[in-house]
This record gives structure tokens, sequence and C-alpha cells, in this order.
């Protein structure tokens, strides 16, 4: 089912109701496609006006141009609470990514507080290590599944602000299959399950005897980081030790220090770990979790499944030469693994935000993003100031809090959230996602073809020829063109830069076919290599002249023909203006900005 | 003994001391558990591509080699680049030092002025109210939590009553004019400034108070009396002069703060410090970040201990003296 109806379920229909409404199959949960959609009708129409608590603002229909407002301060305020009250201050028109149940309750109680909530990539959940015993039994495996019960877990520790998750790939993402069975929480079917395959529960110790050795099932410990890090997660390890105790599992919540857990779990000296995952719209992770060559030390692969019908299919969605084939690989994979249940998904962390609707409006949901996450190219688009009357008005200032400090702003080495929530702000990429349906639209791409050629006799490898948009300047006013596309990947390669490395591996050569024609030639298929070669481009006549790109700093470097500006070039619709460590950053409207006029498209 | 062969024997502990610290520095790092390649988790990194970032870091290399680099790029003042922002290091604590030295200098000197006032107050007043303040409010001070005291004032004067900034050294932006920005400047500092001022004024307030009771309970207080000296000359040319040297000490032991920050007011009123820089390099095992900002915080700490030594040779011939006897 998909995961915002489940959670609407949760808030606002009895237990009674949803268990009537659901079939079960072998153990699992299934709702009726019509019964889901019907559901999922009324339910929308709950949470807007259930959930929601305030009236939203009237939203400017997002447009594929701007930006309307002249400039924007962003504070960097660190303290939870400091952003909080500056956000009640009216120093930030955004309280962004709300996490705590009690700060999410407060924002709805204030009045100018326009509450948006959107499906999330994050993906909280509980490994096994598969490589022994006991937990090589998928029978146990799937036993304990039934003894978590996420709709409680929500519930207690979190509200209901989560989504309750049940497959590998997030609700959110296109290739989320809706038909991933469920195991449902019912200690009795974990019983039943555990009786049917053997593991008869010894009266004496209230423990279950494993068929294969005979004796009792030794203590399976599950670590989380501990309280003092990460409360929520200690406590949903107690929480699910204490329910598989119930039914004879020995297992025992183990809190643990954090490095020594990734330690651990690198080693694969573990029995079964909670943590989470911020994923993306692509299923990729599922190569990178679950294939076998993949469990290795300092490989994802962390439950240790090898599964050659799961590796074959692996394959086809790394290597899937168009995405109708990676879709269909996605949809057998996440059937697969909630058979073989190496991880149990436990919620996901939706996007909630709340904007000041007394001083903006236009600000885009954006799937799996948020309405301001740094991701979100529509929002910075759209957002526009508000007069005393609710309505948008063009151009002015707008403050929008930092959480972190941004530290270095250099497209090649920056690396954290907090510095691309900056720099995504003055770049702009060859392809965007559609805001609702995540597709690709063409950027400053004006399209893109996928082929194929051949690397070496009988060896082939995916090329994709680029189609650069004409009239496109960088923030100096130099034109931007394929140079820009062939220099910037190159530099990439060639420096071996940590954080691209991921995207250059597989690319063999550039080919400028002509001024704004590129074409990238990877070493192998995969459809996944569009998004590879769609980067942060570097300005060629700002970064040929860098002599080591890992001491650059942009920011602080002038710009060598305009007085008053600096060396962070990039196409984006904000230019970087000044960046105080410590204080604020400072953005003003490009002048040169590809999109800044509907009329000139 | 003579002063300067006191003196060189002072620097040659220095050095050695320096090196010890250094190495542990470089030890401890390395024996934690966890690897900075581990706080990148991303599922597109592949391992092939975590032992690449292994070897841009330097960390495939025998330790032995790391070590030697560490120690030869130290004695060069070349932090090295931080693994986190692959920034250099110097760079980054360059640009938070002022603001350090700046908030510790006003609260340290807040503290100390107003602990050591109201420590001789208290002293002189034994068994009045003036002492029963002074002990409940220091010893009140000294137990509270800093962050606690610290959230209610950001809640009282930032929220409920918002006459006060609530982050940061400086407006954003600034306002014109040099008047202009000086006073913002002092405007953004009273909350952090004055709230660490009332968290330590009470340590140094009971200290001054113990050593002045004990001092004014001497002979020589009770002669200075009895030849009729005015009260207030007895106070402090006679008992606080004589308590002086231990304060002395503590404010020399005191001063390396001023290089390493202070965690948690930084963290709470987002001040662009060396004290929050040193807690994410840690955190984030940015071995150059964390080594480079220990060893600032060393070397402020072996300075201020030789200039606390230097100044008690200086001042007091005794101690030359008693190290010289020792031989």
């Amino acid at each position: 089912m998909p995961g915002w109806i489940r959670l609407a379920a949760i808030r606002f229909v009895p237990r009674r109701v949803r268990s009537q409404v659901c079939r079960e199959e072998g153990g699992r949960r299934f709702m009726p496609r019509k019964v889901r959609l019907m559901l999922g009708l009324v339910l929308a129409v709950a949470m807007a006006i259930g959930f929601m608590g305030v009236p939203a603002a009237a939203q400017v229909q997002f447009e594929a141009w701007g930006p309307h407002v002249d400039e924007i301060i962003m504070p960097i305020i660190r303290e939870q609470q400091a952003r909080r009250i500056a956000f009640e201050r009216g120093e930030s028109i955004v309280w962004s990514d709300l996490t705590q149940p009690a700060d999410i309750d407060h924002a709805r109680t204030l009045p100018y507080a326009d509450m948006r909530w959107t499906l999330g990539f994050h993906m909280f959940y509980t490994c096994f290590n598969m490589r022994k015993a006991p937990l090589d039994s998928q029978v146990l495996r799937q036993a304990i599944a039934h003894t978590v019960d996420r709709d409680n877990i929500i519930r207690t520790l979190f509200k209901g602000y989560m989504m309750p998750m049940s497959s590998f790939v997030p609700q959110v993402s296109p290739f989320f299959n809706p038909d991933v069975p469920t195991y449902e929480y019912s200690l009795e079917k974990a019983a039943e399950v555990l009786d049917a395959a053997g593991y008869k529960l010894d009266p004496a110790t209230g423990t279950r005897i494993d068929p294969n050795t005979g004796k009792p099932l030794p203590d399976i410990k599950l670590m989380t980081p501990t309280y003092e890090v990460a409360a929520t997660s200690a406590e949903i390890g107690k929480i699910i030790s204490e329910s598989a105790r119930k039914v004879g599992i020995p297992l025992v919540h183990e809190p643990t220090d954090f490095n020594t857990m990734l330690d651990k779990i690198d080693y694969h000296d573990f029995d079964m770990y909670c943590l989470a995952w911020s994923l993306s719209k692509n299923p990729t992770h599922l190569v990178s979790f679950f294939h076998s060559r993949n469990d290795v030390e300092a490989g994802y692969n962390n439950p240790g499944i090898r599964n050659p019908e799961l590796d074959r299919i692996l394959d086809l969605l790394d290597s899937a030469p168009d995405l109708a084939t990676a879709k269909e690989a996605a949809d057998a994979a996440q059937l697969i693994l909630a058979r073989e249940m190496p991880y149990i998904p436990l919620y996901s962390r939706p996007y909630i935000d709340a904007f000041n609707k007394t001083l903006v409006t236009g600000y885009v949901d954006m799937a799996g993003f948020g309405a301001a996450s740094y991701n979100n190219p529509w929002t910075l688009l759209n957002i526009r100031r508000v007069d005393r009357n609710g309505r948008p008005i063009e151009g002015g200032t707008i403050r929008w809090a930092l959480s972190e400090e941004p530290k270095n702003l250099n497209y090649a080495v920056a690396s954290s959230a907090y510095e691309w929530e900056v720099l995504n702000k003055t770049a702009d990429g060859l392809i965007i996602s559609h805001p609702e349906t995540l597709e690709d639209m063409p950027w400053l791409a004006e399209k893109w073809d996928v082929g194929v050629w051949e690397v070496e006799p009988g060896k082939q490898g995916t090329v994709i020829t680029w189609y650069i948009r004409k009239g496109v300047k960088w923030s100096d006013g130099m034109p931007f063109s394929g140079e820009d596309v062939k220099f910037t990947i190159e530099f990439l390669k060639n420096n071996q830069v940590p954080r691209y490395l991921p995207n250059t591996e597989h690319i063999v050569k550039v080919e400028l076919v002509d001024q704004y024609t590129v074409k990238v030639y990877f070493d192998n298929v995969s459809y996944w290599h569009i998004y590879n070669a769609d980067l942060a481009f570097l300005a060629k006549h700002i970064w040929e002249k860098v002599e080591d790109y890992r001491t650059f700093e942009p920011w602080n470097e002038p710009h060598p023909t305009i007085k008053g500006y600096n060396q962070v070039v990039g196409t984006g619709p904000f230019v970087l203006k000044d960046y105080v460590p410590g204080e604020y950053v400072r953005l003003v409207k490009n002048p040169n900005y590809w999109r800044l006029n509907p009329t000139e498209l | 003994m003579g002063f300067r062969s006191y003196l060189i024997r002072r620097l040659i502990y220095t050095v050695i001391v320096l090196w010890v610290i250094l190495t542990f520095n470089y030890i401890l790092f390395r024996v934690m558990p966890g690897d900075p390649e581990k706080m990148i988790l991303d599922p597109n990194f592949t391992p092939q591509a975590k032992m690449e970032l292994r070897r841009q870091f330097g960390l495939d290399q025998p330790p032995l080699t790391q070590y030697l680099n560490y120690l030869k790029s130290l004695v060069k003042f070349d932090l090295g680049l931080s693994f986190s922002t692959r920034r250099l290091v110097w760079s980054e604590l360059r640009e938070r030092l002022p603001n350090t030295i700046v908030l510790f200098s006003v609260a340290f000197v807040g503290q100390a002025a107003l602990g050591i006032s109201l420590g001789v107050a208290s002293a002189a007043n034994r068994g009045r109210f003036t002492e029963k303040f002074v002990v409940g409010a220091g010893l009140f001070a000294y137990a509270v939590p800093t962050f606690f005291i610290q959230l209610l004032l950001l809640l009282a004067f930032g929220y409920y009553w918002p006459i006060m900034p609530i982050h940061g050294t400086m407006s954003a932006p600034p306002p014109d004019g040099s008047w202009a920005r000086f006073l913002d400047r002092l405007w953004h500092l009273i909350l952090p400034a004055g709230s660490n001022i009332l968290i330590g004024f009470g340590s140094w307030a009971l200290y001054t108070r113990n050593t002045m009771l004990e001092a004014l309970g001497q002979d020589y207080i009770v002669t200075a009396r009895a030849k009729g000296l005015p009260r207030s000359e007895v106070l402090y040319h006679h008992a606080l002069r004589s308590v002086l040297p231990p304060i002395v000490t503590l404010i020399f032991m005191s001063l390396p703060g001023a290089v390493s920050g202070a965690v948690i007011t930084e963290s709470i009123f987002s001040w662009h410090g060396v004290g929050r820089y040193l807690l994410d390099a840690t955190l984030q095992m940015d071995y150059p970040a964390a080594q480079g900002a220990f060893y600032l915080i060393a070397l402020a700490v072996i300075i201020s201990n030789l200039m606390a030594d230097i100044a008690y040779g200086l001042v007091d011939p005794r101690i030359r003296v008693g190290a010289g006897a020792g031989k």
C-alpha cells in the first residue's frame, strides 16, 4: 500500500477498520487496489484538513522561470532553538526540515505558519547478518519481521509523523513497487511461522529451540546508536527486542558507540543493527546494498545476502539500457528482497517545513525533497514576497536561515548538504526533475540521446549525446557551451576529485561534436549514466587557470574582469555576493540568468 | 642556579612536553573507533572509491610514515587540508581565532574582575549578607549547567523580550559605517559574553574569598590593623597583594581558553569560533583539523605555563633557588 495512505491510515483510521479493509495472503497483508484508491481519496482530503492544521497560503502555480526575489540573505544559525526563534521573529521565512514531534506540533499552532509535508527518500531499517546462524534462516528473519509493530513505533515515538515503510525503495520513488508484501505485526503469526519451521518453544527457558542444533537459540544482539547520540533509534531497538522476546526469540538490545558500530558493520561483526539511509529517486542503491559482489569489507552489502537470482536481476538493473528495463528489474528485486528479508524497512521520514505565509508564497512541494530543500530548484524560481494583503510581489529580499556553516563553496570539493544549499542556488544541471512526477526534464540540455558504442570487440558501452541549449550564459556574462561540459567532466576525471569518483569512474572519453553537442562515452551499458554526466559545471574560463583545485577558494578570489564579483561563477538563478564565515551568505539575482524572462524562451 | 640556566631547563622541558602531546594527539585519533572515509555514507561510493579516498588522505601509508609526515608538517606550521572541508586547516583556524579571542577576553576579564571584587568584598564582610549572597550566588553559578543558563537567556531576550540578537557576531548584513559596525558587534557580544561572566564569576569569587580569609587571619594583617592603617589599605595593599601570586597563576592557566574557546557558548550563540571547530573535527574524524586545533591549544597551554614559570622565576627568587637546590 502506498506509504502516504498508510500514514494517513495510522493517523485517522481506527485499527479495527483498517484490518477490515485488508486481506491477508500467506501471512502478508494486502489491500485491494480499489479500496486503496478510495481510501486514498478520502484520506487525502482528511490530511489536507486535519494534518495541515492551518489553511495553506494561496500557492502560485509553479513556473519554469524566475527568480522573483532580488536577494536572499542566509544567516547561519546552528542552534536548533535559535532557528525556531528566528522563524518566529520573522528573521527567517522558513523553519525547515522539522523532525521533532514537539517542534512540528508547535509550528502547527502558529497562525502564520504554512505547513508543507512531502514524502522523502529517507529509510530507517533493521539489518540482519545473514552470513551466520541463526539469522541465516529466512524463517527466523520473517518471524522477527512479524514481531515489529511499525505503527506503534511511529505513534509512540513520532506521534504519527513518520511513514511506515515496507519496501526497500522509498514510496515516493517512481521505482517503488506497491505490490511488495508487508509482514503485518502479529505475534501469533510470528509464533505460527516459527512453530511450523520447527523452532519449538522451550517452556522452561521461554526461548525457542533451534531445529538445526537442537539447542536454545543464542542471544541475538541488536545494535543501535546510544541514547545520547540517537534516542529514538535506541528506543526502537529496545521495542523490537522486547517484542521478539515475547515469542521466544532472544533478541538483546545493545546500544553502541556510533563509530564502533560502523566499524563492526564494516567487519561484519554483528547480528542485527538499526540505522538510516538517505536514498535517492533511483533504485541503484539496491545494487550497492544487496548484490553479492558488494559483500566485501567496506562494501555496502552489510547483510551479506548472496542470492544468484537476485544478483542476476540487480545486474540487469545496474546495466539497464532503458527506463522500462530498469523499472521491471527494480520491481522484481523488491519482491525477492521482501521474501529474503535482509533488512526490515521500518519507516521513512517525510520533509516537514513551515513557511511564514505572511512573508512569502510560491514555494513548491517537490516529491522526495520537500518544499525547502536545497535539491528543490522550483521553490527557488517561484518563491515571492507578499504584501500586507498576502498578494505576491516581485523583487525584494528574503531571509532564509542556514542550519550549518557552508565551509567550502568550491564546486569541485563541496560535499555537505549545507554547502550545496548555497551552491545549488548558483548552479543548474543539464536535466531537472519534475516536482511532482520526478520525471527528467530538459534544462541546460535541450535534449539527449542514449545509445551504445563498442568499447572493445565484444564489449558494449553507453554513449550519451547532450544537445546543449544555446543562449545560456554564466553569471559573469560569458556563454555556456559544450566546451564547459567537456572541460568539467575531464577536469573531475583527470584530477580524481573524490566527490565525483562514482560519477567519473566509468567515463572513457568526452567528445565535442560541435560547440553545443557533447558525447560522453562510458565503459559499460547503464541507463543510470545519464545522471553520472549531469554535474555542477565549472566555467572553463575560470577553472582552466586554477593551479590546485583542492586549495582554490573561489568565494575569496575576486573575479578577473568584473569588479564586485568573485570566482563562484555558475549558470544558476543567483550569484554569490558575500560569504562571511560563521555569519551569513548573501546571494543576489543573476542578471544573466537564462530563465529570467519567459518571453525569451 | 642562575635565571638563564633556569630558563634553558624550562625551554627544554617545554619542547619535550610538546612532543609528547603531539605524539599522543597522533595516536589517540588513530586508536579511536571509526575512519574518516566512513563518514561518507553514500551508497554510490564503491569500495574502490573509498580506497582512492584513503590514498588521497594519505591514510594508505604505513603509520610511522604518517607520523613522521605529521611531525614534519607541524614543525613547518603546515596543518594540512581538512578531510571534511578540503580547506587549509590554518586558514579555517585563522578565520575563527579572532572571534574566540574577543569572546574569551571579554568574558574572562569580566569574570575575573567581578569574581575577584566580590571575593574580596565577601571576605571583608564575613558573616554578613554580602558574604552569604556572594557564596550563594557563586555556588549557584558554579553548579548550574552552562547550556541551561544560556538557553534561558536566549529564550528571555531573544523570544519573550526580543531585544537581543540570537546568533553570530554581527548582523546579516552588518550596518554601514565603522562606528555602527562596532556597536553592532558589541550588541552581539552581550549575551554570549554576559552569560559566560554570569556562569564563570562564581569560581573566581569563591577562590578569592577563601584565600583572602586565610590572609586576613595572618599576623601581619593584625599588625597592620594595630598600626591603625585604613581598612581599604589593609585589604588591598596587604591582604590582596599577598594572595595575588596564586590568582596570577590561575589567570595564566586560564589563558589557553582564549584559543580553545567555549564549545557550548559557541554552539548556542552560533559563534564562529575554535571550540566548535574542534568539536566538529573530532566528531567527523577529521584528523588534520582536530590535530591542528589541538596543536594550537597545546602551544597555548605550554606557552602560558612557560610564561607563568618565567613570571614566577622573576617575581619569586625562592623558585630559582629551590630548583637549583634540588640538584
